[in-house]
């Protein structure tokens, strides 16, 4: 018996020595978090070669989750990609990097209408865009003709459930407000209680409130309309040559994921070289390509590939920067959104 | 006779239901849309797309060191708990010992990974694989030690005293008799062990620190952000290979049984 736990005590001393190497190699690493599938790999190589050094790259699934765990004091990661209203609450809280821009000279190469129209941190004071998405219609131009511009589709009883809305309560309240010509970030009883109606009218029209199933159904022919997200919505629509999108006239939400520096991060120079890295213009349209999302820098047009130059979903027409808003942090009015979302739900 | 048609569609209905969604998965995976709502023509390329995603592939890496790994201590030290509550049941020190070892069975696992992960912070600990694996083996010990505590219930001690009165000695009695009558438990508790560690999501998430990335968490975000297509393929490599190693195991078993 003796000798086993003797085996076991000396195995464990292996891997845990085998561990705490593997952890420190010659070379500098840079950790980034994520979101999956959001970086196109072969530039993270070309970084590597540069720089001579490793990255490694970990994913989160979203904000909330992220943000609790390095609150509870993860540490490690150099660069993360929260996005606006998560950075903004995470700055707040003196968890990032006040950025030093001398250290980032591309970023002379961001699209200031985009800053000054749309971010929350219009200065880049401790975050640099990186891509932008914003959240649309997308219909069956074959069964349902051709649409108006306007949230009100969902009002149509024709289509009764054949149609979905998001599954998330600050894009669903939001197009309501949007339909009453109100901010989607309007925190006004009596706007919210106005805004409640139409969702419960729009409801009785709908199939279900779904994130992830619509892409599918909208393609299957099973839904006929669907609120989605524009990187996802522009693959369906490549592949389906019958489907037609649109950005209702009132307004529309857009997200937007910034790169950000911890105040833990342990290897900083890198992590300014790794931003100032993705904002080159050839290195961003690269990124586009692989996304469909747009990044903010105009130049990068220049490097993608013909077919893509009027590419809606990457180059974001100026019109809909007027009309897009990003979602914000309402702090305690947090709990208003909740209530509604709760009652329009159960109801 | 109508029994047997009921029985039969009983059968059928189970089936169909336990097996068609594999089916549908297999399916979708040699379909060439990416979110597959529509058929657009038999593509390997997700499965081309699958090998040369390199952050799959480390994620799936990583998974298998953490499963082997955590398998490996959790087993060891899950048969000497189960070894050690059996022995000394009437302890009031093992009472507390059973619930000790009982309570992760039922302690939520958001309540494990967030205390794992403010335990790791305040002890100053570099979060990542090592830390990973150090929990996994913490939820993974219950279940193999309550494996083996079932199969040590109905193990018959006079035949330890019997090989005592023979002069076996400690080593002896324990690779001899011990190991082989209890390791069908030990096995089926590593083998849960190893699959409660490739499947954990949520401990992994809390606990893991940079390079820790595993196959669930990083399924989980595809889910919502990349090609659903690529995970298809993955499950039907992952399936593959499980049915696989079924097969084998039952084919081994098989043979040792029929010889004299």
């Amino acid at each position: 018996m003796k000798k086993y736990i003797t085996v076991c005590a000396v195995a464990l001393a292996a891997i845990a020595g085998a561990l705490v190497s593997g952890c420190g190699p010659a070379k500098p690493t840079l950790n980034v978090y994520m979101w999956s599938d959001y970086i196109d790999l072969d530039l993270v190589r070309e970084f590597e070669k540069q720089n001579n050094c490793k990255v490694v790259i970990d994913i989160f699934d979203s904000n909330e989750f992220m943000y609790s765990k390095l609150k509870a004091g993860g540490t490690g990661y150099d660069v993360i990609l929260p996005t606006s209203y998560m950075a903004r609450v995470m700055f707040e809280q003196n968890m990032l990097e006040k950025l030093d821009h001398s250290k980032l000279p591309n970023i002379r190469f961001v699209n200031q209408k985009v800053l000054a129209d749309l971010a929350i941190d219009k200065k880049m004071e401790y975050s640099v865009p990186y891509m932008l998405g914003y959240t649309c219609v997308a219909y069956n131009k074959d069964k349902v003709g051709k649409l108006p511009e306007s949230w009100d589709v969902f009002s149509n009883a024709k289509y009764a459930g054949k149609m979905t809305m998001l599954n998330d309560h600050r894009e669903t309240i939001g197009a309501a407000l949007f339909f009453l010509g109100k901010s989607m970030n309007d925190t006004n009883d009596a706007d919210l209680a106005k805004a409640k109606e139409i969702l419960l009218k729009w409801k009785k029209n709908l199939a279900k409130f779904d994130n992830e199933l619509y892409k599918v159904g909208i393609q299957s022919g099973e839904f006929l309309i669907v609120q989605g997200y524009s990187g996802d919505l522009f693959q369906v629509l490549a592949e389906s040559p019958n489907l037609a999108y649109m950005c209702p006239k009132e307004g529309i939400s857009m997200s937007c994921d910034d790169w950000v520096i911890p105040a833990s991060a342990k290897n900083k120079e890198l992590a300014y070289k790794f931003i100032d890295f993705l904002c080159e213009p050839k290195n961003a349209a690269k990124n586009m390509e692989f996304t469909c999302y747009s990044a903010p820098i105009p130049e990068a047009r220049k490097y993608v590939s013909e077919e893509n130059k009027n590419h809606p979903g990457m180059f974001i027409p100026d019109d809909l920067y007027k009309r897009g808003e990003l979602i914000r942090d309402l702090g305690a009015d947090n709990a208003k959104f909740n209530e509604l979302w709760d009652v329009v739900k159960g109801n | 006779m109508k029994t047997r048609y009921t029985s039969l569609l009983a059968t059928l209905f189970v089936m169909a239901f336990m097996y068609l969604p594999i089916v549908m998965l297999v399916s979708q995976s040699f379909n060439a849309s990416r979110y597959g709502g529509r058929w657009m023509g038999f593509s390997l390329k997700w499965y081309e797309a699958l090998f040369r995603d390199s952050a799959v592939i480390n994620a799936t890496l990583n998974t298998l060191i953490i499963a082997c790994v955590s398998t490996l201590f959790s087993t060891a030290i899950g048969t000497c708990a189960a070894w050690v509550l059996n022995r000394y049941k009437q302890s009031k020190l093992q009472t507390v010992h059973y619930g000790i070892v009982y309570a992760p069975l039922i302690v939520p696992d958001v309540l494990m990974g967030i205390s794992l992960l403010l335990m790791f912070v305040s002890l100053k600990v570099q979060l990542g694989m090592f830390t990973v694996i150090l929990a996994h083996i913490t939820f993974s010990v219950s279940f193999v030690t309550f494996t083996v505590l079932a199969r040590l219930q109905d193990f018959d001690f006079n035949i330890i005293q019997a090989a005592q009165d023979l002069g076996a000695g400690n080593l002896r009695i324990f690779v001899k008799i011990l190991l082989p009558l209890l390791g069908p438990g030990i096995a089926s508790g590593a083998m849960m062990a190893f699959t409660l560690s490739m499947d954990d999501f949520v401990v992994t998430f809390f606990v893991g620190g940079p390079g820790s990335t595993t196959l669930p968490v990083k399924v989980y975000s595809m889910m919502k952000h990349g090609a659903p297509a690529i995970i298809n393929a993955l499950s039907v490599v992952f399936m593959a290979l499980t049915f696989t190693v079924a097969i084998l195991g039952q084919c081994l078993t098989k043979k040792k049984y029929e010889q004299p």
